[in-house]
């Protein structure tokens, strides 16, 4: 057998494993593949101040990044994927592809670059599990990495502000967990009946914005909406995380009327899309003082959606 | 632009129907070569779509094509009085005048066409602009040339070093600054192999050509056409050879039988 295998990675809260996404991939893979991993959380120790978590160390090499983690899970024989066949291994990289470009910028803002947020889960969870005088600079460090990474990437030049691509970037990970539902249906994992690397994935972006206690998220909200994707998380945890855990979660009762809900789940994402809509315009309208009072007041299509909104 | 003024265009944009004299910018191609790899691929992409979609555009070379930009990125189009870059935002403002190529699919396969967007956009795009500006060699010998050619010294060189340091410091957000050339010709190999299976052997990634069919083609056909400093890249695209036909085959269809 392969040498042994440690993974550093950040520590568990809140009902999951580790609240970090990229630690929660890698987690989540070796108990799909089997594989045994003694994790050792860098939580209090020194180690929080370099960055390029997660990190496998195994015999000599070091591997960081989860894709790269996972390929040398793999070499070491250590597959889920082997059943996979090439078109589903093709898919597999383009949904990863769609949840670093769609989901991963809303995350980031969501728990690190919202002062809400910032200042009243992630900042007071990071300092306390850093030993001084860390704790001072490693959350700041944190956030402002995902703040240049959100810039960079996203942000139109030469005016590089966070206010005017916040709307895109929530409305792009709306999206993209909307197309992540329809992907999913109402079947227990992506491909056939066991978990892949897909599923680790989606397990490792999706957890913590659902188990997370954020003050203020819509992207959490338009999440609970999302019923196969919070069942598939919670099974998932249930599954194979729940020896860790002493307090599993209730399964929901199956759902009867499965055609009716998958209608009204589509409702629901349209209404919620619109309001979300109607409210950035409000939003941008108060704003703007100066702004001219012609052909301002929304369609009629929009405003009958209004009325229907429940308030 | 923010949520409401895109809202806001796209129901001004339903009220007209496509004019006659929408122009496509990008920068000079032809004599004074400009233009580089990934500006030329996403160009061409656009243009293939518009032309699947059967709507007139008319291809207009400026130099400072990218500052025009209202988001720095080529190509845009100026339709009526109104200004869209990317083919994104492109393809939801056709969508707004009713021109609509995936209207057909069901939502299951529209997801799976934006998730292979993505890897295009995430993996071949992002490999395009490492090699371009990020590897000595051909940064030296052939970015930097083209991209000041329209200015004089030293504008052209301080614009070049500009850009360079805008693209370096991406690379280094999206986690892409520690690789060598070789690891992104080996990402650049994943993604064709990815896209090569997922066509197989039918003529269009889905049943009917569709954006996704823009997009690839107007990457892997640059790729194909263009000289870089080695044919590593070219060789590795080459190698699957359904995706060479899908190339031909969709320009055939759409470029040679318009040209008179």
């Amino acid at each position: 057998m392969a040498a042994a295998m440690e993974l550093r990675c950040w520590g568990a809260d809140w009902g999951l494993p580790s609240v970090h996404t990229d630690s929660l991939v890698v987690l989540a893979y070796s108990r799909f593949s089997g594989a045994k991993l003694t994790v050792s959380h860098i939580d209090w120790t020194w180690k929080t101040l370099t960055g390029g978590l997660p990190e496998l160390l195994c015999g000599d090499s070091i591997v960081q990044e989860p894709t790269q983690i996972l390929s040398f899970m793999r070499k070491q024989r250590f597959n889920a994927d082997y059943e996979l066949t090439a078109r589903q291994g093709a898919d597999t990289m383009a949904y990863i592809a769609l949840l670093e470009e769609k989901l991963r910028p809303a995350l980031l803002h969501t728990f690190w670059v919202d002062t809400e947020n910032y200042t009243s889960l992630t900042r007071p969870w990071f300092a306390s599990r850093s030993p001084f005088p860390l704790n001072f600079i490693v959350p700041s460090r944190l956030a402002g990495m995902a703040l240049s990474r959100i810039l960079l990437t996203k942000g139109e030049a030469p005016l590089h502000r966070i206010s005017e691509i916040e709307g895109k970037i929530y409305s792009d990970a709306k999206e993209c967990l909307n197309l992540l539902s329809y992907r999913l249906g109402t079947a227990n994992h992506f491909f056939g009946n066991s978990p892949t690397s897909l599923d680790a994935f989606v397990f490792g972006f999706v957890a913590p914005l659902h188990r997370a206690s954020l003050p203020s998220s819509h992207l959490q909200s338009h999440l609970k909406q999302l019923e196969n994707l919070t069942h598939f998380c919670d099974n998932i945890l249930e599954v194979y995380f729940s020896s860790d855990h002493p307090c599993p979660l209730p399964l929901p009762p199956p759902a009867v009327q499965e055609s009716m809900d998958a209608n009204l789940q589509k409702l629901t994402q349209l209404v919620n899309k619109e309001s979300n809509l109607i409210e950035k315009m409000d939003d941008n309208l108060r704003s703007s003082p100066q702004h001219k009072p012609h052909r301002l007041d929304p369609k009629p299509s929009l405003s009958s959606a209004n009325s229907s909104t429940p308030a | 632009m923010s949520l409401a003024a895109e809202a806001f265009v796209s129901q001004m944009a339903a009220a007209e129907p496509w004019p006659e004299n929408a122009t496509l910018y990008q920068p000079l191609k032809g004599e004074e070569d400009q233009i580089l790899l990934s500006d030329s691929a996403s160009s061409l992409a656009v243009q293939t779509y518009l032309r699947m979609c059967g709507l007139p555009v008319q291809v207009v070379c400026r130099p400072n094509a990218e500052y025009m930009s209202p988001s720095g990125k080529i190509p845009f189009i100026h339709v009526g009085n109104q200004v869209v870059s990317e083919l994104g935002p492109i393809v939801q403002f056709s969508k707004a005048k009713g021109h609509s190529l995936s209207d057909g699919l069901d939502d299951v396969q529209r997801a799976e066409m934006k998730a292979y967007m993505e890897l295009v956009n995430n993996m071949l795009l992002t490999a395009e602009l490492f090699i371009q500006w990020c590897d000595e060699a051909t940064v030296s010998q052939i970015t930097r040339h083209r991209y000041g050619t329209p200015y004089s010294w030293p504008l052209n060189l301080i614009l070049a070093y500009q850009k360079q340091w805008e693209v370096r410091r991406k690379m280094n957000a999206v986690g892409w600054g520690g690789k060598t050339v070789d690891q992104v010709y080996e990402d650049v190999s994943q993604c064709c192999q990815a896209l090569s299976q997922r066509l197989g052997t039918q003529p269009y990634f889905f049943k009917i050509p569709t954006e996704l069919d823009a997009l690839v083609f107007g990457h892997l056909f640059t790729i194909l056409t263009t000289q870089l400093t080695n044919t590593e890249l070219l060789e590795r695209v080459r190698s699957y050879s359904n995706l060479l036909s899908f190339c031909r085959r969709i320009e055939q269809t759409y470029f040679e039988s318009k040209d008179s």
